[in-house]
């Protein structure tokens, strides 16, 4: 049985007279890990950050548990169920990688700080970096600093992680070290929604896939559907030029 | 007697005049430094809020924004003695010819001129604090005055600090012309002494003296201030026992980037 966690209806985005998005229709069920590929200035991170409502979409609904939370005042309390992990990991330059991952428990959660910091050693530990507590960001790899990035995403305990791109800001030797994590995470049941250019990935740990082109969704299905079997010539052609090319 | 001897008898004899001033020129600076950086702090951040959805509350905040800027344009674009002469006379206009204290009208006056600059000097350091940092904290749930408070402002104010020493100096020696409305700070105490020795040339040395050691001082102490903020150079390794990033990858391999 499937329960549906996050659902865009008929989604639409605009910057001026520009649409970026254009009817946006699909939906996310607990526990699914599901990839959004296509080329880039498709509008994958507009959606992920309409989704985050780090941007306004212009028209549609984002449902989240029942509720349209376009209309609620409040973004603050969305926003700790629903967490993000950017392409530009985005860690707090003033605090060090503990204090990174405590300040959300702290400050928006009002946990005590000595148990922020258990629960922040934890995710620390599941992502390899408990080592590093003392380090600011800019003394770590790149790879280092998402994974303290997913760490402090998952201390909130959200109930959906979004992923903008999560590697391709990284050297490639460092990819491996960050998919491996998120692996991880697809396996323990975590929602995720993944933008990313790493098919392997989409094949291997997403149980769907969604294909975006110039604003709309083309196709979507399972990894099988899309990446076998692809009924749609953009997704086909898409597909042959990653691939392959 | 020669000059260098005509000052140090000032010294001996005016020192507690002069020290007098000084603490107040201290203390008008001090304060006026850090208010005013609390106000460009203030007004830093609202002026970065995003702006609201409701009509009514985007108007109000354009109302807000407008009176801001009178305010910076208004307090930047005159002298701060005649601010001082303003202020000081408009309230003794409006109080039936009674005046302010001295004092505190002195606080006032350095402290919402300071503030003027200190808005300014606070936006350039918001603004330089690239838009990722907001993002990552509106992304775990921080309401926008906590993002200023716990990430963008402690950013910016290390960046600004050099700019707020700046200020800083530039108040000890600006206080001076709070002489017009009879503040008892050093350069006013300058002009009492001359009046007994009758040596101008030797009272000012001695001022200017004291002034350059002040500051000095100051610019110093700020220095080793930065120095502080920017912590340790390197970092220690916690717990023997963990992973490091190179043995967590190779111990997990996966079907990622590197076999597609
Ligand atoms: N803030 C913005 N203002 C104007 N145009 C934007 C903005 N953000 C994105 N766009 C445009 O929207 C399109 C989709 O961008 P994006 O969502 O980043 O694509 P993708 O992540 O798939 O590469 C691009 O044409 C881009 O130029
Ligand atoms: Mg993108």
């Amino acid at each position: 049985m499937c329960k549906q966690i996050l659902q865009f209806c008929h989604l639409g985005k605009t910057f001026g007279d520009h649409q970026v998005l254009r009817d946006i229709n699909f939906t996310v069920n607990k526990g699914d890990v599901t990839c959004i590929i296509g080329s880039s200035g498709s509008g994958k991170s507009t959606l992920l950050r309409c989704a985050n409502l780090l941007e306004t979409p212009t028209s549609g609904e984002i449902i989240f548990d029942g509720k349209n939370i376009l209309t609620e005042k409040s973004h603050s309390k969305y926003r700790q169920k629903v967490g993000m992990v950017f392409q530009s990991f985005n860690l707090f330059n003033n605090m060090n990688v503990l204090q990174n991952c405590t300040v959300g428990l702290t400050s928006v959660l009002k946990i005590k700080k000595q148990e922020a910091e258990k629960i922040a050693l934890r995710y620390l530990e599941s992502v390899g970096m408990s080592a590093y507590v003392n380090a600011r960001p800019h003394q770590l790899s790149g790879g280092q600093k998402q994974r303290v990035a997913i760490a402090r995403a998952l201390a909130m305990q959200p109930e959906v992680l979004l992923f903008d791109e999560p590697t391709s800001a990284l050297d490639p030797e460092m990819v491996g070290e960050v998919l491996t994590v998120m692996k991880d995470l697809a396996k323990s049941g975590l929602t995720m929604l993944v933008v990313t250019h790493e098919m392997a990935f989409a094949r291997d740990v997403a149980n769907k896939v969604v294909f975006m082109d110039e604003g709309v969704i083309v196709e979507e299905g399972t990894p099988e559907e899309i990446f076998q079997n692809p009924k749609e010539p953009r997704t086909r052609e898409f597909l042959s030029r990653t691939i392959n090319g | 007697m020669n000059f260098l001897q005509k000052m140090g008898n000032i010294f001996a004899e005016y020192y507690d005049w002069l020290l007098q001033g000084v603490g107040y020129t201290m203390l008008v600076a001090l304060v006026g430094t850090i208010v005013g950086l609390l106000l460009g702090i203030l007004i830093g951040t609202y002026r970065t809020i995003p702006n609201p959805q409701n009509k009514f509350l985007r108007a109000l905040k354009k109302t807000g924004d407008w009176i801001l800027t009178a305010y910076v344009e208004v307090f930047r674009g005159t002298p701060m003695m005649v601010q001082a002469m303003v202020i000081f006379w408009g309230y003794a206009l409006v109080n039936d010819g009674n005046t302010m204290d001295v004092i505190v009208a002195g606080l006032i006056i350095v402290s919402i001129n300071t503030g003027a600059y200190m808005a300014e000097i606070v936006r350039g350091g918001i603004i330089s604090i690239d838009k990722g940092q907001f993002e990552g904290a509106y992304a775990i749930g921080m309401t926008h005055s906590q993002t200023m408070w716990q990430v963008v402002i402690p950013q910016s104010l290390r960046n600004i600090l050099p700019s707020v020493s700046n200020e800083f100096v530039i108040n000890i020696k600006d206080t001076s012309v709070l002489n017009v409305i009879g503040f008892t700070e050093l350069f006013f105490q300058a002009k009492t002494i001359v009046t007994m020795t009758a040596d101008t040339f030797a009272t000012y040395l001695a001022v200017a003296i004291i002034y350059f050691v002040l500051t000095f001082t100051i610019t110093r102490i700020l220095r080793f201030v930065e120095r502080k903020m920017d912590g340790k150079k390197n970092y220690t390794m916690q717990g023997a026992g963990n992973l490091d990033a190179d043995a967590y990858a190779k111990t997990q391999a996966i079907g990622g980037g590197n076999n597609v």
